[in-house]
């Protein structure tokens, strides 16, 4: 079991290196040179230049730079925004609360959500309500989610005037404690019903169609042929062997949700990184969009670590 | 040699009726494509034509769904989106399956270290979040909807890979492949004549329902301010729909729709054209 | 010499909306205690239904079965759906033929067979249990450290091994083994019968062995039932039979095998295939891959009838048109 949880980290390690390089191979592959990428297009001062070539190592060869590069980010620097002439690092730290707020609530809900729909549907399989419930999934697995956002603004906000429009609190109003709680998440239901309403489609599927399987295995016959309770044999044994693909499933969805997320929080105003993205995005801030790509890229690595090892926890096959 | 056409076609019309999601896919993309023929015949306007009635309600002034802001007609922006959504699904699915039908299948077949290098990297790529370095690359080179289609097909080939390179796998230990090698015809005759054209199924499933991908990281790219303002395509238009979201909803809401629809038709194709390539797929149940 | 099953007329029939399949067809016979009966017929014979239906594994619903299946004293057949849960795995149990995926993958082998003991025996401690599978495990040649592996750390012939033990946990009156060791390579195969047959004599165990390989009913068994398309052809002792086949059918199975000593005979398969079981045939069920088939065997089905005092054959070359 070590042995598995060192070679994920090990892989975990590398690919977060892939990922430098990346970010590193587009800095030097972009139009232009590196510095004007890092620089923005405006700036000519040559004092600048000198500084920044001095700073990142321009005149040395490429690997030193990328040794520099890294060393750099590791240490914290992500680099100095062009626009805003803050420390990236700092710009994405005030906001990454309420990304990961959206985050987390969103994932695990519409994993308990999805998987509970989803094994109610595969044991009323051929059901009306399977076929309803499918149908519905299918759809909504095709939807793209800022239109959904949209949407629902247009319906929730603007014409029934039931949920707030953006943001995440009441600007206006200065509430604490209990009321600021509930304010949040007042402002928290359509962009988290929206994400739900596009993750829950792929639990629903999995677990639909994992329970199905499992309830196909020989070992179920087996345990029937003992006159074990059909209950028993559901909640112990066909629950623990469908429950595998939708955690790996979690780690795919979680992946999707901290990219995809910038989207559902421009369209809601949300006040977390994704919208630093947006406007990093219309003034080509470089600086900050790689510093976040940085940050994705690792979250996502993490997560994906995470959930293998949990993997690795329920079904011991693996562990080889 | 008629009547083996006539075997031939009537074959495969069994096979596509077989399936219900495969006949709903296919009389979709029929409907797709001929939206895509006649798009000039079936759109009310010219969609690039600036007209004079600005923002427009549903029905107003001979305009079935409506203006926008610089008075291009709605439903004729939608008609010819269509074949902007669908050429962005082709192109970036046709670079993204080339390209992982080569790497997946020379790591199969050639193992070895070929392989395990190959293989690790598939894993890796598969980890990273695709849609944000599409978002880097086009930031930082340009957002022509040329670029958009290249580097969408150059960011999702690791699936189509992983799914030939299994193929590839088992193929080679075939009996037929053994009898060609030992025929002595080259390792490369063998990976195109016999291994590429026998494994290619699953990934033909794959990459259909890549293209509905495709179409909506497309959409979502434009919706980010990265899309290509020269060319009329449904992400654009809710993009620029979205100010207007109160007052003129109608601009961004039917482009959604027919997002949906032609999203549907090619998961319709890939999930129709998985059961019927690879049966084991369709259910947990016996045949 | 006491009656442990009995079986009268049986019949099993899937309904499904197009069509019925007769599965099994008025079949009947009778074991005794300490018997060890091998059921033997090609795929689709009907054999595993038969079990299937004893055990009443069925789904109710597409199932229909009339007849009598006397056990104990108890009508499988009939009695309530209460009594014969009571009865499966306590008095009668079964050996599957799957055995790589005969247990649940993430789940460690002793704690499934805990679950499977309390299911009759809800208040048993842990330890009785343990000690009752180390018994049953060192029947089957099996160390005691397979209690706390995973079913994937285990072979196909050990795996097979832990599901004869489960099987016996209950010390069942009636074991039946259904292909059993037909997925097994042949040295395992006969490890596994020689350990069956010892554990018998221990046990004082009754066992309905199904399978298509006669070597093995003829070296584990010493009664055969040799059934085709749902219908029994011939029954009686082994001893019997398998010298002097006299159904026509029984003899092609045993001319498909080679033996192992005396000249080499040419090996012969049957010609033919299994005719359709969602039709009602007229005449012997066997009539159209029989060598030996005359006119009457096509319009008139062939009665069982008692041969030389020993066997049952239901042929018409044996006066089977009274």
């Amino acid at each position: 079991m070590s042995r598995y949880i060192s070679k994920r980290l090990f892989s975990g390690i590398i690919t977060i290196l892939i990922v430098f390089a990346i970010n590193f191979i587009i800095i030097n592959a972009a139009p232009g040179d590196p510095i004007k990428t890092i620089m923005g297009k405006e700036s000519d001062d040559p004092v600048l230049r000198a500084a920044l070539e001095e700073k990142y190592g321009f005149d040395k060869p490429l690997t030193v730079q990328f040794g520099i590069y890294l060393k750099n980010s590791l240490k914290g620097d992500l680099g100095t925004s062009i626009i805003y002439d803050r420390p990236v690092s700092e710009m994405i730290g005030e906001r990454l609360g309420p990304t990961i707020l959206l985050v987390l609530s969103a994932g695990i809900l519409s994993l308990i959500i999805g998987t509970i729909m989803g094994i109610i549907a595969a044991r009323r399989e051929g059901s009306l309500l399977d076929t309803i419930l499918s149908g519905i999934s299918y759809v909504l697995n095709s939807v793209p989610s800022f239109w959904l956002g949209l949407m629902l603004i247009i319906l929730f906000s603007s014409r029934l005037k039931l949920l707030p429009t953006y943001g995440m609190t009441n600007q206006r109003a200065s509430y604490t404690g209990i009321k600021y709680i509930l304010d949040v998440l007042k402002h928290m239901i359509l962009p988290v019903g929206t994400l739900l309403l596009v993750q829950i489609p792929t639990y629903f599927r999995i677990a639909k169609s994992s329970v199905l399987q499992v309830a196909n295995e020989d070992f179920i016959t087996t345990f029937r042929a003992t006159v074990m309770s059909e209950r028993k044999i559901f909640n112990k044994y066909i629950f623990r062997n469908a429950i595998l693909p939708t955690i790996t499933m979690f780690g795919i969805s979680m992946a999707y949700l901290i990219t995809g997320v910038s989207l559902i929080e421009t369209v809601f105003a949300w006040p977390g990184t994704g919208r630093l993205v947006l406007t990093a995005i219309n003034q080509r801030d470089y600086p900050t969009l790689m510093g976040m790509y940085l940050i994705m890229s690792i979250s996502v690595a993490v997560v994906m670590i995470i959930v293998d090892i949990i993997y690795a926890i329920l079904d011991p096959r693996i562990r080889y | 040699m008629e009547s083996n056409l006539n075997n031939k076609l009537k074959k495969t019309y069994k096979i596509i009726t077989s399936d219900k999601q495969l006949t709903a896919g296919i009389i979709g993309l029929l409907i797709v494509l001929t939206v895509i023929i006649f798009a000039p015949s079936l759109s009310t306007h010219d969609p690039n034509f600036y007209g004079t009635n600005v923002l427009s309600g549903l029905g107003e002034n001979g305009h079935l769904l409506g203006t926008n802001k610089m008075g291009q007609d709605i439903y004729s922006m939608i008609i010819f989106g269509t074949r902007t959504s669908v050429q962005v699904a082709v192109i970036s699915a046709l670079i993204s399956g080339v390209l992982g039908i080569l790497i997946g299948g020379i790591a199969g077949f050639f193992g070895g270290k070929i392989d395990q290098f190959v293989s690790e990297l598939i894993n890796v790529f598969m980890m990273l979040p695709t849609f944000f370095l599409i978002l880097l690359i086009i930031a930082l080179f340009g957002n022509s909807i040329t670029n958009v289609m290249i580097v969408i097909g150059i960011t999702t080939w690791p699936s189509n890979a992983k799914l030939m390179r299994a193929q590839a796998l088992s193929i080679r230990e075939r009996t037929f492949v053994k009898a060609a090698t030992a025929m002595g015809e080259s390792k490369r005759e063998i990976l195109f004549k016999y291994i590429i054209p026998n494994g290619i199924f699953p990934v033909i499933a794959n990459t259909t329902i890549g293209m509905s991908n495709a179409i909506l990281t497309e959409a979502s790219l434009s919706f980010l301010g990265l899309g290509d303002p020269n060319i009329i395509s449904w992400g654009q238009m809710i993009y620029e729909g979205k100010s207007y979201i109160t007052s003129a909803w109608w601009i961004s809401a039917f482009a959604g729709v027919a997002i949906i629809l032609t999203v549907i038709v090619f998961y319709l194709l890939g999930d129709g054209l998985n059961h019927v390539l690879n049966p084991k797929h369709a259910n947990g149940r016996e045949a | 010499m006491s009656t442990i099953l009995e079986v009268k007329n049986l019949n099993i029939t899937y309904k499904n909306k197009k069509k019925n399949v007769y599965a099994v067809k008025d079949v009947s016979f009778t074991i005794n205690k300490g018997d060890s009966l091998g059921l033997v017929g090609e795929s689709g014979s009907g054999k595993s239904t038969l079990a299937t239906a004893l055990l009443r594994l069925h789904p109710k619903h597409s199932t229909v079965i009339t007849g009598k299946a006397n056990f104990m004293g108890k009508d499988l057949i009939s009695i309530s759906e209460k009594e014969l849960l009571d009865l499966r795995w306590n008095e009668l149990a079964v050996v599957f033929q799957k055995s790589m995926n005969s247990l649940s993958p993430v789940h460690r082998i002793g704690e499934q067979i805990e679950d499977i003991y309390r299911v009759h025996k809800p208040k048993a401690t842990k330890k009785e249990i343990s000690d009752r599978a180390s018994y049953l495990m060192s029947l089957v040649n099996l160390s005691n450290r397979v209690y706390n592996l995973y079913p994937h750390e285990l072979s196909g012939g050990m795996l097979q091994r832990v599901s004869i033990a489960i099987s016996l946990l209950h010390n069942p009156k009636l074991l039946i083994l259904d292909e059993a060791t037909t997925a097994l390579d042949v040295v395992t195969q006969g490890q596994i019968l020689d350990e069956i047959l010892k554990m018998e004599k221990e046990m004082d165990m009754t066992r309905i062995m199904i399978t298509h390989d006669m070597s093995v009913v003829s070296s584990s068994c010493n009664k055969v039932a040799i059934m085709y398309a749902g219908e029994l052809m011939e029954v009686g002792c082994v001893e019997d039979i398998i010298p002097n086949p006299k159904h026509p059918y029984t003899q092609g199975l045993l001319s498909s095998f080679p033996s192992l000593k005396g000249e080499k005979k040419e090996l012969r398969g049957i010609p033919g295939y299994l005719p359709d079981l969602s039709i009602k045939h007229e005449g012997c069920i066997f009539a159209t891959r029989c060598k030996d088939v005359m006119d009457i065997c096509r319009k008139i089905k062939p009665v069982k009838k008692i041969v030389d005092n020993k066997q049952e054959v239901s042929c018409h070359l044996y006066g089977g048109d009274d």
